[in-house]
């Protein structure tokens, strides 16, 4: 897998297609089974970003768990770029919820370790990995353990190392879930940065309505047990988007009530 | 940084306050002594030991004996200690070795280390040999459970980690078991060198000490003739420097582990 990566960047943004068809799971837990995926078929565009959200126990962290090839479904399949997925992989990066820096490596270190199974000299890989740190604005800290860097610098760090190999597409996890709201509102701005300036398709699992909003192409809405595709929405307007403006607020509405009404 | 201080201030006070206790029964011991409560046949005076203690530097027996003890329990605790971590990390990190060797090793783990002393004689006598290889074994098993317990017990988060960026077994084992392991592994480390040094005390007072291949060498052997002869000064001498050595031993070893996983937060 790796070896289809290089250190350059890619020509032209023709990867990155998702899709899934039919894609069940059932966990069981404690004795019991849980359907967390019920026939859930989706399909992402190259250079799309999406985001999935839902209330907790919808499956939008599976789907985002078999996109990484962490987990398997039960029943169904997906394709990236016409291929099944075979396991984890450089191709696809990931950045968890809880950063998962590794402690004892300090943030170079820890940005590095994701071009470890790229060719290329060494030379090459420290000009990458100063490169993304100065993209993910973390200068001047490249030497810090992760326990001296805040909680938005720890998230930046870790979006770093999921975009060093140059994945065609991006998974996040709640990348920002537990981080306060103006980091952020920061963060959201420079993820759509990194995103426009990368040309990579993004697939974001999200609680947070306005964050959606703010940043999707198209956002889809889950519901739980079993989960299920509630509905997909386009978000057509012009970014960088004005959280206050009328189209803005009308589609948190509606995405709230999709939410919030179950029939 | 004011963390750090405020530690260091209360270690010192800490420092202070556990040499008190030991002052204290050395003043009740010599109180006794002079008020002549004391069984002269069990117990002698605290200055016959300060005497004790110079005759033994003076005739080079004391220093002796503490320097054979120190190099026989570092040898072993060194021998045990390598080949307890490669067979912790190797049970550690492969289902296979784990499946063919744990149930044998927890086993094992079970015999009391002296219960070793009549098969390992019989193999080895009751030279340097068995005596290493006896201290080695009690330095093996708490060193390997160690890293066992630290590379089963990797967040599976970490280990996500290395499977994501596509690092082979080897990558994942120095970059993410170990370094994860390795508070583990340092409690081992710490557990298997009181073993160690027991198990050298042991060693020496138990094996080849005047019965069969004439007196050893060490503090063991230092207490074993001490006793024999009656001398309780020496006694008391050999019991205080394998306290001594024993606890200094330790300091160094924490000492160092806790600078080797600086990144843990404190």
């Amino acid at each position: 897998m790796a070896e289809a990566l290089t250190l350059l960047p890619p020509a032209a943004a023709a990867f990155g297609t998702v899709k899934l068809s039919n894609v069940s799971k059932t966990f069981r837990v404690s004795g019991k089974s849980v359907h967390a995926l019920d026939s859930v078929s989706l399909s992402i565009d190259p250079g799309e970003f999406l985001s999935i959200i839902g209330p907790s126990g919808c499956g939008k962290s599976t789907i985002l768990r078999f996109l990484a090839g962490l987990d398997r479904p039960d029943e169904g399949e997906i394709l990236v770029d016409g291929k099944a997925i075979g396991g984890p992989g450089l191709q696809r990066g990931i950045v968890f919820q809880d950063h998962r820096l590794l402690p004892w490596l300090n943030v170079e270190r820890n940005i590095g370790l994701a071009l470890h199974a790229l060719p290329g000299s060494p030379d090459e890989k420290a000009a990458r990995v100063s490169e993304l740190i100065a993209l993910v604005g973390l200068r001047g800290f490249e030497k810090a353990l992760p326990h001296q860097l805040s909680g938005g610098m720890s998230q930046r760090a870790a979006i770093a190392r999921g975009l060093a190999p140059r994945p065609p597409l991006l998974l996040l996890d709640e990348p920002l879930g537990a981080l306060d709201s103006l980091t952020r509102a920061r963060l959201q701005e420079e993820l759509l940065d990194i995103w426009r300036g990368e040309r990579i398709t993004v697939v974001m699992v999200t609680h947070d309505v306005e964050e959606a909003v703010f940043l999707s192409d198209r956002i889809v809405v889950m519901e739980p047990r079993p989960g299920r595709v509630r509905s997909i929405l386009s978000i057509g307007s012009e970014r960088p988007r004005r959280r206050s403006a009328p189209d803005f607020v009308a589609a948190r509405r509606e995405i709230d009530e999709l939410l919030n009404h179950r029939t | 940084m004011p963390d750090v201080a405020v530690l260091r201030q209360d270690q010192k006070g800490l420092f202070w306050k556990a040499l008190l206790l030991p002052a204290a029964l050395i003043l009740l011991w010599a109180a006794l002594d002079l008020a002549g409560f004391v069984n002269r046949q069990l117990f002698v005076a605290p200055g016959q030991v300060v005497v004790a203690l110079f005759e033994g530097f003076s005739d080079g027996s004391l220093p002796g004996a503490t320097l054979a003890t120190l190099f026989r329990a570092l040898a072993g605790w060194a021998i045990g200690v390598t080949f307890g971590l490669v067979a912790g990390v190797l049970l550690g990190f492969s289902g296979i070795a784990r499946g063919l060797f744990d149930p044998t090793v927890t086993s094992l783990r079970q015999i009391a280390l002296f219960a070793w002393i009549p098969l390992l004689s019989a193999w080895l006598g009751n030279g340097e040999a068995m005596k290493i290889t006896l201290i080695a074994l009690g330095a093996f098993f708490p060193m390997a459970l160690g890293a066992q317990a630290g590379c089963v017990n990797v967040p599976l988060a970490w280990r996500e980690v290395g499977t994501v960026l596509e690092l082979s077994r080897l990558k994942q084992l120095k970059v993410i078991i170990l370094p994860a392991a390795l508070p583990s592994i340092l409690a081992g480390l710490e557990l298997s060198l009181n073993v160690a040094w027991l198990g050298t005390f042991g060693a020496e007072y138990l094996i080849g000490t005047g019965y069969i291949n004439g007196m050893g060498d060490g503090l063991g052997a230092y207490l074993a003739a001490a006793r024999e002869y009656a001398q309780m000064d020496r006694v008391l001498l050999g019991i205080l420097f394998l306290g001594i050595i024993g606890v200094s031993l330790d300091r160094l070893v924490i000492g160092m582990s806790r600078r080797a996983v600086s990144w843990q937060k404190h």
